[in-house]
This record gives structure tokens, C-alpha cells and sequence, in this order.
């Protein structure tokens, strides 16, 4: 029970299929459909209007226009179930939409607001995007030095080349879906980034203490025998952190689900690509070194006998 | 690293620990923060990028976010506070405010610094009232005072002028302001302070068209390096620095992105994120208990005991103004509920393959608890450098997200250490044995 026997590396072909296909899918979805941005990413002003039953779209949107803002014909006035209007448009001062906004809620006659608005200047979504690029550079240089460290560098090259393949799967699951990507994806994704290394590091501790000393097997068999000693503990590790980031996802508001799509696609993906990509890559690589070669002889001279 | 199985005393110091705890949150509503998207207030996000013809360095940069730091002290909001983040943008939270529009203005201009002879105010009102105002002031009064009226006065300066400004003692040991100018600056202020100083009359530092201070003139001041001096306390000095230097805003500053978010709307967000945390930590523990049995009960326990010491830091460091509860934290705190499960995970896990290999129960806890904990201690680094670099480089939500995050993992290793591993070693060394099937592992060898 705590130990399974599947041969994971034997279908690593499959599993290299799979992942190119995904991988080559979501770049042809990110080239030709693009991701879809929102408020935070293009500029504008985002409000809410609260109370609002007996006040028709037509009435905000002549209001809007009455109060000074630009390019009313294109905002997009969406009402809830609770009788309230949530109002896109360009405005990108944000003095100006907040006096817009005053002075919206006094013409429609509504009762006295809470304010909620947020104003994105055009310059905002290259901002946090520069920050986040710097951020994932920093922190994946970071983390091949680390594991390079503690482990070896080979690790680290594999580990970190199946974390970008998560990150362009969910990338491209955004592209594909048309899902509206905010700050709040881009913090997501670049969260995965270490925490989706956990179940990796799980198992390159396991091939780590199985390789000292190998002489019983191949390094490849080795690491599918590594994978399926901590099989249970992958599996349950990968359930668990999906498990709240679904909770987050059904039961969360706007922004947290914003957070919990991006991290729960991710997560998946980054569990399928410790075993499917990081590992076998990993004991492809090893078995280029002259020990393990010799090692890999004699057991495939064994098995053809 | 060495294990030593000194399980009463971990288990003391948690049962410390988690007082300590329970005592710097509870109640949560008043210990822990909340951020702004949660309280309702107005939140500005300010990037200040190069004059044409300068850099941005390090030495601007901290320049800008002084005077800031001066113009928000200056809406009075208490709590209000301004943020670094990332390489050149500011976060600047003022809890409660919802009327925007005059606090934006004031925080997206430039900033004008001028200097006007008190003499040739022409607006006699105002200048009684600015003169009751700096009065009260000065006896340590702060009261808000008038902007002037557009062309009531006259500078005969601009701030532009003003190369340094600092705070420093004068010979009596008080707080001063020194100034120094430049050329053009220093022979302005030559001309017209030989010219005051026969009366000794006031000069009027004037920014963003409110007064700030009116010191009269000793002597007239030919090369520029000017002393303020005055019954000032150290902050009103760095206050006052804080304003001279602003005349020259170092870079141009811009508004990036504005919330104001209603307190009702933030309740409910709250709320929704308290539902999704406990149905998270409801699910995370029928599945351990469900899979692991008695050994899931203690998986329980701890995370219980990971939720008490969390909340406890964040109380701690609410209190340090080092925190504030934002939705994104929420995320984090929820995430983390799947870190230390995890470590909980990888000990049994190694226990039950441990026993299988014929150890007796009490010889495979002792040496799965230090193998788990090891493997816990990389794949929680990996995630904890990946955090610090979000938290240290990033603008934005992440950050929040990134932080709360941090404290988790440190959090989850010390509930690991000090909770989990010596409860699986304690069983171990009996209650295990007798009831096998109920913790969930082989009955255990007789070896060892």
C-alpha cells in the first residue's frame, strides 16, 4: 500500500509527448489568441454602484456622460443580483473618476454610497509586469543556485525546466479560456514557482538516497523505483495543497478566486511534471555520465539475455 | 543536524508558545490589522520615474518617499503610512478616507515650494490667520491651516533652488533646519535677506499653496547655508526639512493606480475568505483523518496548533505595524494550510514505509521524524527563497500573498518540530504498538 509498482519511466515517452503537446498548444494559443487583460493591465476606472434597483443601464450610462466621462458608448455597465451595477470605463485620472463617481450616484438619486472605486493609471500593468519579471528571474536564479547546492546542478536545471513548463501551461490554459488575467494571476503564477517545487524536491531527495552507492540497477530504473517508493507521499502532498486552493476557488470572492484559478492549474501541472518531466529528464541526463553508462549496459546486457 | 528526543520539553514549549499566541490575537477584530481592502479606506500606488536629463538613484528615490511621507502626515488620517515596494514605486494607504479626490491631487503634484516676503502678502485676512496658526503651532498646537489665495502673494523663490536640507542641532542643542542653496538661489536669497533683516521680518515658506512656516531674519545670509532655527522637537524639524526639500521633487512622481474601497464591501470579502479557509482546513482534515487514521487525528492537532502560533505572529507583528491583513494575505494563510499538512504527510509516509521494513515501532518513528523533516526543511527553503524574492522585488497584490506565506512555512517547521514529530515519536513508543490498526500502521518488527 505504501509502495506502488508502476513503471513511470518506462512511459516517459508518453509523458515527453504529452508535455510537448501541451507546451506547444498554449504557445500557439498565447501567439495567436493572446492573453485577454483587465482594468489593471489596460487603465481605467472600475465602480461600483450600490442600491441601484430602479435605475436602468441607460440611466448610468447617460449619467456617466452627463458627469464627464470619456467614451461612455464603450463602458461596459454590468448590474448584479443584489441590485447594484458594477461600471467599467477609460477614465484613467483618478481625481476625475472619483469626482465622476460623486457625482453619478447624487444625479441617479441613489442612496449614500459606499465608495468603491479603483482607478488603474495606463502605466500601472508595465509596471507590476517589469516588477514580476524581475521578481521570477531573481527568484529562479535563487533557486538553481539552491538546489544546485544542496543537491546538484543537474537537479536544478531539470527541476527549474519543468517550473516554466507549468508556467507557460497555465499561461496558456488563460490564453485559451479568454480568463481576463490581473496583478492578482501574475502574483499566482509566480507563487507556483517555489511552492510547486515541493513535490520535486520530494522526490530528488528519495533518487538523491537511492543513488549513493548504485550498483543493483540502472539510474533510470533507480529513479522509477525512487518515484514509486514516495508515489503515496506525491500523490498526498499535491492533494492537499489543491485541496484549499479549491476551497478558495468555490468559495471565495472576486479577487481570491482570481488567485485560486491560476495556483490550482498550476499546482496540477507542476505534480504532473515532477514525475512526467523533471525526473526522467533528470536520469536521462545521469545516464550520460560514464559510471551510470556502464551501469546501464550491463542491466540492459542482463535483460536482452 | 542532531535529534534529540526530548519530547516533554518541545511539547512544554509549544504549549508556550501557543499561550503566547492565543494571547497576542484574541480577540482577532482588535490584535491583527486588517488591510485596506478589508477596512475600507483609499490606497494609492505612486511610481516616481526619472526628470528628463537625471537618473534615478537610490539617493532620489529615498528623497521622493520623505516628502511623501510629509504630504500624507499632512491629511491627518491616522494610521495612514507609506510603502516601498519594488525598485521605484510607492504603496500609500490611508485607512477610512472615502472621499478621494482631494487627497489624490495632493499626492500626484509636483509640489511647488515658494518663499514669499510675509510683507508683500496682500491679503490681510489671511495673514492674521496664518499668523494665529503659526503661533498656536509653535506652542505645540497643530491645527490645519488655510491655503492662501491664488495670487495673494508673491514669491520672490522657488524650492528649485534648494540643493539639502537636513535636520541638525544649533548651538544650544535644539533641533534646526539647515539649508543650503545654489548659486542663483544663494544670491536671491542674499539680496533679500539683507533687505529683511534690518526688521527682522518674516520670510513665509509656502508648499502646494499652504503655509508651512513663517521664521523671521536674523541676519542677512549671503552664501546660501542658511540655518532655521526655533522651539522645534526633532519631527517637526525633519518635518520642515521634509517640506524644503520637497520644492525640488526629484522625480516625476505618478499615480498609478487608485482603490477606494467601501467597508461593506471589504466585510463581505472577509467573510468570504473565512468560509473558504475553513472548508479548505475542514477537507484537508477528513482526508487525513480518512487516510491515515489515528496518525491524521494528530495531523489535526497540529494544524490546529500551526493556526494558533500563525495567528500569534500576525498579532505580533500587527502590533510592530509590520502587518495588515489583506485579501491576498487571505490566499497566502490559505495555502499555508497545505504546507503544513504537507510536512505532516511526508513523517507518516516515511514512518509507515520505516515499519515495513521491519523496525520496531519506537526505532522507525525516531528516524522518520529527522528523515521527514530534513526533506520538509528543502522543499520548504525552495518555496521560502521563491517568496522572499516576491516579497522583496514585486509591486502590487504579491506581495501581501508572498508574506503571509513566509511566516507560514516558518511556522509549519516549528509546529513540525516541536508538535508532530514528537507526538509520532511518543506514540511510538507505545500506544502505537497496541493498537496498530487504529494509527494506521503494520503492527511493527521486533528488532531494533
Amino acid at each position: 500500500m505504501a509502495k506502488t509498482r508502476f513503471d513511470f519511466m518506462g512511459k516517459r515517452k508518453y509523458f515527453f509527448a504529452l508535455s510537448g503537446a501541451l507546451v506547444a498548444l498554449s504557445i500557439v494559443a498565447l501567439l495567436f489568441k493572446g492573453l485577454t487583460f483587465g482594468v489593471d493591465f489596460e487603465g481605467g476606472t472600475s465602480m461600483m454602484l450600490t442600491g441601484a434597483n430602479d435605475v436602468t443601464t441607460e440611466q448610468v450610462r447617460t449619467a456617466l456622460e452627463e458627469a464627464g466621462v470619456p467614451d461612455t458608448a464603450n463602458a461596459t455597465i454590468q448590474p448584479t443580483d443584489d441590485g447594484s451595477y458594477i461600471v467599467r470605463t477609460a477614465e484613467s485620472d483618478t481625481a476625475k473618476a472619483q469626482a465622476a463617481f460623486a457625482q453619478v450616484a447624487e444625479s441617479l438619486g441613489l442612496p449614500d454610497q459606499d465608495a468603491n472605486v479603483t482607478t488603474i493609471g495606463p502605466g500601472w500593468g508595465k509596471n507590476v509586469t517589469d516588477a514580476s519579471l524581475l521578481a521570477l528571474v531573481v527568484s529562479l536564479a535563487a533557486i538553481l543556485v539552491y538546489i544546485s547546492i544542496r543537491f546538484e546542478y543537474k537537479m536544478s536545471f531539470t527541476a527549474v525546466l519543468a517550473l516554466l513548463h507549468d508556467m507557460v501551461i497555465v499561461l496558456g490554459v488563460y490564453a485559451i479560456s479568454g480568463r481576463e488575467v490581473t496583478p492578482n494571476t501574475i502574483a499566482a503564477v509566480l507563487t507556483i514557482l517555489g511552492y510547486s517545487l515541493y513535490d520535486t524536491i520530494v522526490v530528488f531527495h528519495r533518487i538523491r538516497e537511492n543513488a549513493a552507492g548504485l550498483t543493483k540497477m540502472s539510474f533510470m530504473d533507480m529513479t522509477n523505483e525512487s518515484i514509486n517508493q514516495v508515489a503515496m507521499r506525491w500523490l498526498n502532498t499535491g492533494l492537499i495543497q489543491v485541496i484549499p486552493v479549491l476551497a478558495l476557488l468555490f468559495f471565495g470572492g472576486e479577487t481570491l478566486q482570481d488567485f485560486a484559478f491560476a495556483m490550482a492549474i498550476g499546482l496540477i501541472a507542476a505534480a504532473y511534471s515532477t514525475v512526467g518531466l523533471a525526473s526522467p529528464l533528470y536520469a536521462l541526463w545521469k545516464e550520460r555520465e560514464p559510471k551510470f553508462q556502464a551501469l546501464k549496459r550491463k542491466y540492459e546486457a542482463q535483460a536482452s539475455k | 543536524m542532531k535529534f534529540k528526543p526530548t519530547n516533554t520539553l518541545a511539547l512544554v514549549a509549544l504549549a508556550a508558545l501557543l499561550a503566547l499566541s492565543a494571547w497576542q490575537f484574541w480577540p482577532i477584530e482588535e490584535k491583527i490589522t486588517q488591510g485596506l481592502d478589508i477596512k475600507g479606506g483609499l490606497s494609492v500606488t505612486l511610481t516616481a520615474e526619472p526628470l528628463s536629463g537625471s537618473e534615478l538613484t537610490e539617493d532620489t528615490i529615498a528623497r521622493v518617499e520623505t516628502i511623501l511621507v510629509e504630504r500624507v502626515n499632512g491629511f491627518g488620517v491616522s494610521e495612514a503610512s507609506v510603502q516601498r515596494q519594488g525598485q521605484n514605486a510607492f504603496l500609500i494607504q490611508l485607512p477610512g478616507v472615502q472621499n478621494a479626490e482631494d487627497a489624490l491631487k495632493l499626492l500626484g503634484e509636483p509640489g511647488k515650494l515658494e518663499f514669499v516676503d510675509l510683507a508683500s502678502v496682500t491679503d490681510t485676512a489671511t495673514i492674521d490667520l496664518i499668523g494665529q496658526q503659526l503661533d498656536a503651532e509653535q506652542s505645540g498646537e497643530t491645527t490645519s491651516l488655510p491655503k492662501l489665495d491664488e495670487g495673494s502673494y508673491e514669491a520672490f523663490m522657488t524650492g528649485e533652488v534648494i540643493t539639502d536640507a537636513r535636520v541638525v542641532t544649533d548651538e544650544r542643542g535644539n533641533p534646526a533646519v539647515s539649508v543650503e542653496m545654489d548659486q542663483q538661489g544663494s544670491q536671491v536669497w542674499g539680496e533679500v535677506t539683507s533687505r529683511l533683516a534690518a526688521t527682522q521680518s518674516q520670510v513665509m515658506i509656502v508648499l502646494d499653496g499652504y503655509a508651512k512656516s513663517a521664521p523671521a531674519v536674523q541676519t542677512a545670509i549671503l552664501d546660501g547655508n542658511t540655518l532655521i532655527t526655533g522651539s522645534f522637537t526633532v519631527d517637526e524639524a525633519k518635518g520642515l526639512a521634509a517640506v524644503l526639500q520637497s520644492g525640488a521633487m526629484p522625480a516625476q512622481v505618478g499615480i498609478d493606480e487608485a482603490r477606494v474601497v467601501g467597508p461593506t464591501l471589504g466585510k463581505e470579502s472577509l467573510n468570504q475568505g473565512l468560509i473558504a479557509g475553513l472548508v479548505g482546513v475542514a477537507l484537508v482534515a477528513l482526508f487525513m483523518i480518512a487516510y491515515y487514521r489515528g496518525l491524521g487525528l494528530v495531523s489535526v492537532v497540529s494544524l490546529l496548533a500551526y493556526g494558533v502560533l500563525m495567528m500569534g505572529t500576525l498579532g505580533i507583528l500587527s502590533r510592530m505595524n509590520a502587518f495588515a491583513l489583506t485579501l491576498p494575505g487571505i490566499a497566502g494563510l490559505i495555502l499555508g494550510i497545505g504546507v503544513a499538512a504537507d510536512t505532516s504527510i511526508l513523517i507518516f509516509e516515511r514512518l509507515k514505509e520505516e515499519i515495513e521494513t521491519g523496525k520496531t515501532h519506537r526505532s522507525a518513528a525516531k528516524s522518520a521524524v529527522r528523515h521527514a523533516i530534513m526533506t520538509s526543511i528543502d522543499a520548504d527553503v525552495v518555496t521560502l527563497v521563491s517568496a522572499v524574492a516576491l516579497y522583496a522585488l514585486a509591486i502590487g497584490p504579491v506581495r501581501g500573498f508572498a508574506f503571509t506565506l513566509i511566516i507560514g512555512i516558518v511556522v509549519d517547521l516549528i509546529a513540525a518540530l516541536l508538535f508532530t514529530g514528537p507526538v509520532t515519536r511518543m506514540l511510538a513508543e507505545g500506544t502505537m504498538s497496541k493498537a496498530p490498526a487504529f494509527w494506521g500502521v503494520k503492527g511493527g518488527g521486533t528488532r531494533g
